[in-house]
């Protein structure tokens, strides 16, 4: 316990040494820093509470309905976190050198694996924090709450249900690992994903929203009473009920059921710490030694086989673009981490938009369609956000020390910007237009809306990978090898909110337009296209001044010493 | 490839490299001619690295100008860096491509056609002995077998100027003795070639000037015919006169 402190102490300090440096490059840094997430946690605070209100008062769809809501949205974040725990430990706790180093020094394997998952929770959980703790305070300040439930939620909630996500997916990752000592890691990582896949649509069947809200909706107005019944039994068994039922029973100020549900969600949290310790003590070193194992196999694999993409086929692109579009392409599909998450990244979207497909919107309320709309909308782009951040965002980091050549090479590094922003551009605009139609699906009938919904995506995607490429290149930092961590980077939580507020934008400016649209159609109301047209006109002004903001600070920073 | 007919293949003018109110390369100005082979050393910290990284345009000079072979390397930085070939003093590849790729990549920023890039890598390959190895991942390779890869790479292009750091760090002693056959011979065909290193021995075989760099300033610049006689106030050691002048 004594060495794990230890260490710890000096990880810390060395955190905090680099985070308060006395420059006045880290002085701007930081204080950017504190003002864009300063301004994210009031924007999350104020958008909580207007949701919060607008669904409780304005909509009324009663405290029941809207804690039910609050159990899916942890149900995703639950797997969220989870997924990318999994994705973060396996490189943190198997690919990083301070392993190796520590391997080789008196600190017993158990003690690596435990500095390593802490580590590696409260260096990817900072943000999610910040959005947690705003949101709460949103939350909790539209039913006036006392302060202890703020102290209360977030740490006896909160912090429990995330760290119960994080010692799940070391545990998994874990036993993957074991087994992959006599099955194919890549058969693993199929099985993976349709076991996440199937866990996602057999609890969106199970619960079914809309049968949900339709047999809510049968007792309106009187839609506060506790509709217990209606909650299947297999739900009942997930943390994110037990977390939503602790807010819900809170607000109703029912104490000892909040107790109950409480000690259950602490409970399980410590009992998953424990077992992943046992987990950690039993398959930790050997799951080491067998991700060096699958390190060699993978680059045993040889050379470029596809003829295509070979660099000794000659093709028509300009030498200098055909290499580096070959380089990319290689770099990408022989390292795990990228592909794999790329492949969990593409089958959440494909699951997504095959649920939203079959959508059956029933509701006549104008402002209900209008953010039903919205919300699908933003629910794409976020996809896209999370998509831009993992690979935008490391993209010129990972030219990694090997940088040199293209900066001693006779070619533009402006060129050489362009180039791999197109490369990454392309399938990012191919992904939001696919994710554009088949969520405009539920609103086919109104064309108008279809073509809203191709603009804005393509728009936005522009705007994110602009953001995420250009910040990504002027956050770079070479040294780092593992492209999750340079996600997880403060500069790229930075773009991240930034990307957030790009999304709220659309969200605020989209909504009047939308709300009138639909009351002209269902209330036989007049509409002004030139409302919607205005709005997409200032979504274009935008999009274009952050797009260009972006890449001129990432243009720029390629002049910097290398 | 068209180079400007000119004699001082290297021309370092007042170059000068601040970092803050650190000042790492000081005022320094140095022609290196056609065919010279020129050594550059220096305690730790000198300067040496920051220069040659100014002379590749992976650092802007504060004040000062580099030019190779005629060109401004801030002026005209694609013009001088098609010239030159670069060893860096550490071999960093690409790990996920093959030798093989890493020098058609190469060959593919130089420009240079499919069939003289193949041509080149089947006579590197074979000169500095990297046999099978081309086709395996670097991410593979020993410390050695990366910088033959590097050195390999900054001679595919056949460059005109060889600017070197450090160039014999992890090589056993028969490829050290290939690179430095390949460097003489290069030297011999006309190129210019700089050269930063530590190392004593190689710097009297191979040099035919030497310079020392301290404190960013150039404390001594003179030819190796020239550097006997100073060798001979100490113990004949060029190791003596450099711990000499850089105490």
């Amino acid at each position: 316990m004594a060495l794990i402190v230890h260490i710890i102490f000096f990880k810390t300090k060395m955190f905090w040494k680099v985070t308060t440096a006395r420059t006045l490059q880290s002085l701007v840094k930081n204080t950017s820093s504190f003002i864009v997430f300063g301004s994210f946690a009031v924007g999350g605070f104020f958008f909580a509470r207007f949701v919060t209100a607008y669904l409780l008062h304005d909509v009324h769809i009663g405290l029941f309905l809207f804690h039910r809501f609050i159990s899916m949205m942890l149900f995703v974040f639950f797997l969220a976190i989870n997924l990318g725990n999994m994705v973060v430990s396996f490189s943190t706790m198997f690919r990083s050198p301070e392993v190796n180093f520590l391997l080789t020094s008196p600190v017993s394997h158990l003690n690596i694996f435990i500095i390593k998952f802490l580590d590696n929770f409260f260096y990817s959980s900072g943000t999610l924090f910040l959005a947690g703790l705003s949101v709460l305070l949103g939350y909790g300040s539209y039913f006036g709450l006392p302060w202890y439930f703020y102290l209360f939620a977030m740490f006896g909630v909160l912090v429990p249900f995330m760290f119960l996500a994080g010692c799940v997916a070391v545990i998994v990752l874990l036993v993957l690992l074991k087994l992959a000592e006599k099955v194919s890691f890549k058969g693993l990582l199929a099985l993976l994903v349709v076991f996440y896949s199937i866990q996602i649509v057999l609890y969106f069947t199970v619960t079914s929203p809309v049968h949900l809200v339709q047999e809510v909706m049968k007792y309106y107005p009187n839609v506060n009473v506790y509709f217990g019944y209606l909650d299947p039994p297999l739900t009942k068994v997930l943390p994110n009920y037990w977390a939503a039922q602790i807010l819900l029973f809170f607000v109703a100020g029912k104490f000892t059921v909040v107790a109950g549900y409480w000690v259950m969600l602490l409970l399980t949290s410590i009992a998953a710490f424990i077992f992943m310790i046992a987990v950690g003590d039993a398959l930790y070193y050997s799951g080491w030694l067998t991700s060096l194992t699958l390190r060699f196999f993978s680059s045993r694999s040889g050379s470029a086989k596809s003829p295509v993409f070979s660099f000794e086929k000659r093709s028509r692109f300009e030498p200098q673009a055909e290499v580096l579009l070959k380089k990319e392409f290689w770099q990408f599909v022989r390292e795990p981490s990228q592909w794999i998450h790329f492949a969990i990244m593409l089958v959440l979207v494909i699951v997504f938009l095959s649920s939203i497909s079959t959508l059956d919107l029933k509701l006549e309320s104008p402002p209900l369609r209008a953010a039903i709309f919205l919300v699908l909308l933003t629910f794409n782009a976020f996809l896209m956000t999370s998509i831009a951040l993992r690979f935008a965002f490391p993209m010129m980091s990972l030219e990694g020390t090997a940088f040199w050549t293209l900066r001693s090479a006779p070619v533009h590094v402006r060129s050489v910007y362009w180039i791999k922003f197109f490369i990454l551009l392309l399938p990012l605009i191919v992904l939001s237009l696919c994710t554009a139609v088949v969520s405009g699906i539920p609103y086919r009938m109104f064309p108008m809306l279809m073509r809203l919904s191709i603009s804005v995506m393509v728009l936005a995607m522009v705007c994110l990978a602009s953001l995420n490429f250009g910040l990504g290149t002027y956050f770079s930092n070479y040294t780092e090898k593992n492209p999750i961590r340079i996600a997880s980077s403060q500069g790229a939580t930075l773009t991240f909110l930034l990307s957030l507020i790009y999304l709220v934008f659309i969200i605020s400016i989209l909504f009047v337009p939308l709300e009138l649209f639909f009351r002209a159609v269902y209330l036989s109301e007049r509409f002004h296209s030139g409302t919607l047209l205005a709005a997409t006109a200032a979504l274009v002004a935008v999009t274009v001044a952050a797009s260009f903001a972006a890449h001129v600070m990432g243009v720029r920073s390629l002049r910097r010493d290398f | 490839m068209v180079f400007k007919n000119e004699e001082e293949m290297i021309v370092l003018k007042n170059l000068t490299k601040k970092f803050g109110s650190f000042t790492a390369v000081d005022d320094l100005s140095l022609e290196i001619p056609d065919g010279e082979f020129f050594g550059f050393l220096g305690p730790n910290g000198a300067g040496k690295t920051t220069t040659i990284k100014m002379m590749t345009g992976l650092f802007a000079p504060t004040s000062g100008s580099v030019t190779v072979n005629g060109f401004d390397i801030q002026k005209q930085p694609l013009e001088a860096k098609s010239t030159f070939g670069y060893i860096p003093d550490q071999p960093f590849l690409y790990d996920k491509l093959t030798g093989r790729e890493f020098l058609y990549y190469i060959g593919g920023l130089f420009k240079m056609p499919k069939e003289t890039i193949r041509r080149e890598i089947d006579k590197l390959v074979d000169h500095f002995e990297i046999g099978d190895w081309v086709d395996k991942r670097s991410e593979d390779y020993s410390q050695g077998m990366r910088q033959r890869i590097t050195i390999a790479a900054a001679f595919v292009h056949s460059p005109r100027t060889i600017i070197i750091d450090e160039p014999m760090v992890g090589l056993d002693p028969r490829s050290a003795r290939i690179v430095k056959d390949s460097l003489k011979q290069k030297s011999k065909e006309g190129a210019a070639i700089f050269m930063s290193t530590h190392n004593m021995e190689i710097v009297e075989e191979l040099c035919d000037r030497i310079g020392i760099i301290k404190d960013g300033k150039l404390i001594f610049l003179d030819t190796k015919e020239n550097l006997h006689h100073h060798k001979s106030k100490f113990d004949g050691k060029l190791e003596s006169v450099f711990l000499e002048l850089t105490k």
